[in-house]
């Protein structure tokens, strides 16, 4: 696999946009048929990293997301093989486009949404998407992936480029903690950390804040377990109910509203294979402008210590 | 489902000839329409002239392959006036149109699962987006200039944003396989087009955003075959702005300007 450097310091591989951007790049020189989509964030979301490698493979439609979808509809459908790649925000005024044109004949599109959640801490709420997972995986073909960190991004683009249909990649920003090899294995759970009290489950780079709140309820004596889940859909059915078993108790901490989101995806099939007590764990209302990633996450109460917070009170509650 | 060819060789030039194909294909639409008034009948007969002299007259080249032109009837609710073509080229069987929107018949808008149907559409105002993109993959192969993308618009449809979003891509890539038939029939669901919403100069809105238009007279086959013409002789994006009666050839429709038969 052909490599391409674009960073000259080793701090980039803290962005998952630059990872995907590099990724697509590669996959680039590896399939003629790559043609990336995107509506005036070719700087933002890197992607015109693919445009000087692949001149004439980028398309920049300007601001206008429904055009973009329905663009890559067009590509699709005349052979090519396109990736939209825009903020998870925006495109999702094209979610309708995306179903009618998309989704529903089943094309061979993949979407690949950046700044998702609350990455963009600086832009404030009207950037931050707390609804994508919900709506994306509502639609009938559409697959779903969330990767924890730059390196699984990387990955995860590589491997699912060769997959058919509509698939949706939910990515962040910048300043995303590497926490795993970078290994990725599509439909199934990933255990970060094994634990037989109770199991926290997240996906994205939320799941950095579990792994240390899990460090802090261990030296409390607490044995809680730390799971990706990557593939939102289709989920992992066999690898929850196992989890859920082990442990009794999941905590659920994502970066998007209780509605639709993880949580609802994992309550979906626990419901009728293995009830088992979830607590959610989200944002409380719409984001904010904040200085830091850090800095926004303490307000919604998303930190380690938060989170291990919701936890004790969790386990306390379910033990009585 | 057998294999069937979608390529229309074309070539009927003669105005009589089409208007033969065209008065026959009337009466098919409004045997699908006593079938199930639920159809459009009014925009399907607006728009039928124009269907009948592209696929008739002018031709489709279409050898299976992806290089080919392209058809994207964008207002997808007049489909009668596509299936009564395609059953008269013998891509459909006939008994087939008689289970228009019955469940394991043709479906009430057009779907890319209907033999020599390209693009799923029935949402209005994302043809041409999508058109924008097979245009698009067209100009990648190098072969933009051989083969043609029509895209069949409503004149209601335009009051969606995507269309002049679409508009001015294509005019910015300078996709010249771009062909928009805007079908100008004056109204839609709601009502006549002046009282629902006022369209303005539809022509001059295509050429504000960069294309090339070209004004007709809908149902007169000479114009419509002149413009398909020009559309393959000059590169485009061209847009024909075709002003056309809906319920046209049906008297009682036509004068009413009514969509279905039943009201």
């Amino acid at each position: 696999m052909r490599r391409v450097e674009h960073s000259t310091s080793p701090s980039k591989w803290t962005s998952m946009r630059d990872a995907v951007a590099r990724a697509l790049v590669e996959l680039g020189y590896h399939d003629d048929a790559l043609v990336v989509v995107t509506a005036d964030v070719a700087k933002s979301t890197r992607s015109q990293w693919f445009g000087k490698h692949h001149p004439g493979r980028l398309v920049n439609v300007g601001i206008s997301e429904q055009d973009m979808a329905g663009f890559a509809a067009g590509l699709a459908l005349a052979g090519y093989k396109p990736y939209i790649v825009a903020f998870a925000m925006f495109l999702l005024r094209a979610w309708e486009q995306i179903r009618n044109s998309i989704d529903r004949m089943n094309l061979d599109v993949h979407i690949i949404g950046t700044h998702s959640g609350l990455s963009n801490y600086t832009d404030g709420s009207s950037h931050q998407v707390l609804e994508d997972i919900a709506v994306m995986r509502a639609m009938i073909n559409m697959r779903v992936y969330v990767p924890a960190d730059p390196l699984q991004a990387y990955s995860m683009v590589h491997r699912l480029h060769w997959e058919e249909g509509p698939i949706y990649i939910r990515v962040a920003r910048d300043d995303t903690p590497v926490i795993t090899d970078g290994e990725f294995t599509p439909g199934k759970l990933e255990v970060l950390r094994d634990g037989s009290d109770v199991a926290l489950v997240s996906a994205g780079p939320l799941l950095a804040n579990c792994l240390e709140a899990a460090e802090i309820l261990g030296i409390e004596g607490l044995d809680v377990a730390v799971v990706n889940l990557h593939t939102v859909k289709p989920i992992d059915v066999q690898g929850l109910v196992k989890l859920a078993s082990k442990t009794g108790l999941l905590v659920v901490v994502e970066e998007h509203t209780p509605y639709g989101g993880i949580y609802g995806a994992i309550a979906e099939v626990l419901a009728h294979e293995k009830p088992t007590l979830m607590i959610p764990v989200h944002p409380r209302g719409y984001g904010k402008s904040a200085r830091s990633l850090r800095e926004l996450h303490l307000h919604m109460r998303l930190d380690p210590i938060s989170i291990a917070n919701q936890v004790r009170e969790a386990v306390r509650k379910w033990r009585g | 489902m057998p294999i069937v060819s979608c390529a229309f060789p074309g070539g009927v030039r003669s105005h009589n000839k089409l208007a033969a194909i065209a008065r026959k294909l009337r009466l098919v639409v409004l045997e699908m329409a006593k079938i199930d008034p639920n159809i459009h009948v009014g925009a399907s007969l607006s728009v039928l002239d124009v269907l009948v002299t592209l696929y008739f007259g002018r031709g489709l080249r279409y050898d299976g392959s992806l290089e080919r032109d392209w058809v994207i009837l964008s207002k997808g609710h007049a489909v009668p006036a596509l299936y009564a073509i395609l059953a008269e080229m013998g891509v459909l069987q006939p008994e087939l149109l008689m289970k228009i929107r019955s469940v394991n018949g043709l479906e009430g808008h057009p779907s890319r699962e209907t033999p020599c149907i390209d693009v799923s559409t029935g949402s209005l105002g994302q043809g041409l987006s999508i058109a924008a993109g097979i245009a698009y993959a067209l100009k990648l192969r190098g072969v933009e200039d051989r083969y043609r993308v029509y895209t069949i618009l409503g004149d209601g449809e335009l009051d969606e944003g995507q269309v002049w979003e679409a508009a001015a891509t294509i005019a910015h890539l300078k996709l010249r396989s771009v062909v928009a038939i805007v079908d100008v029939n004056g109204y839609q669901l709601d009502g006549p087009t002046e009282i629902v919403k006022y369209k303005g100069n539809i022509a001059s809105k295509w050429e504000a955003f960069g294309w090339k238009t070209i004004v007709i007279d809908g149902h007169d086959y000479e114009m419509i075959l002149s413009a398909l013409d020009e559309a393959d002789r000059v590169g485009g994006p061209i847009a024909v702005i075709a002003y056309t009666r809906r319920g046209r050839g049906v008297g009682f429709l036509e004068a009413r300007g009514a969509q279905h038969i039943s009201k």
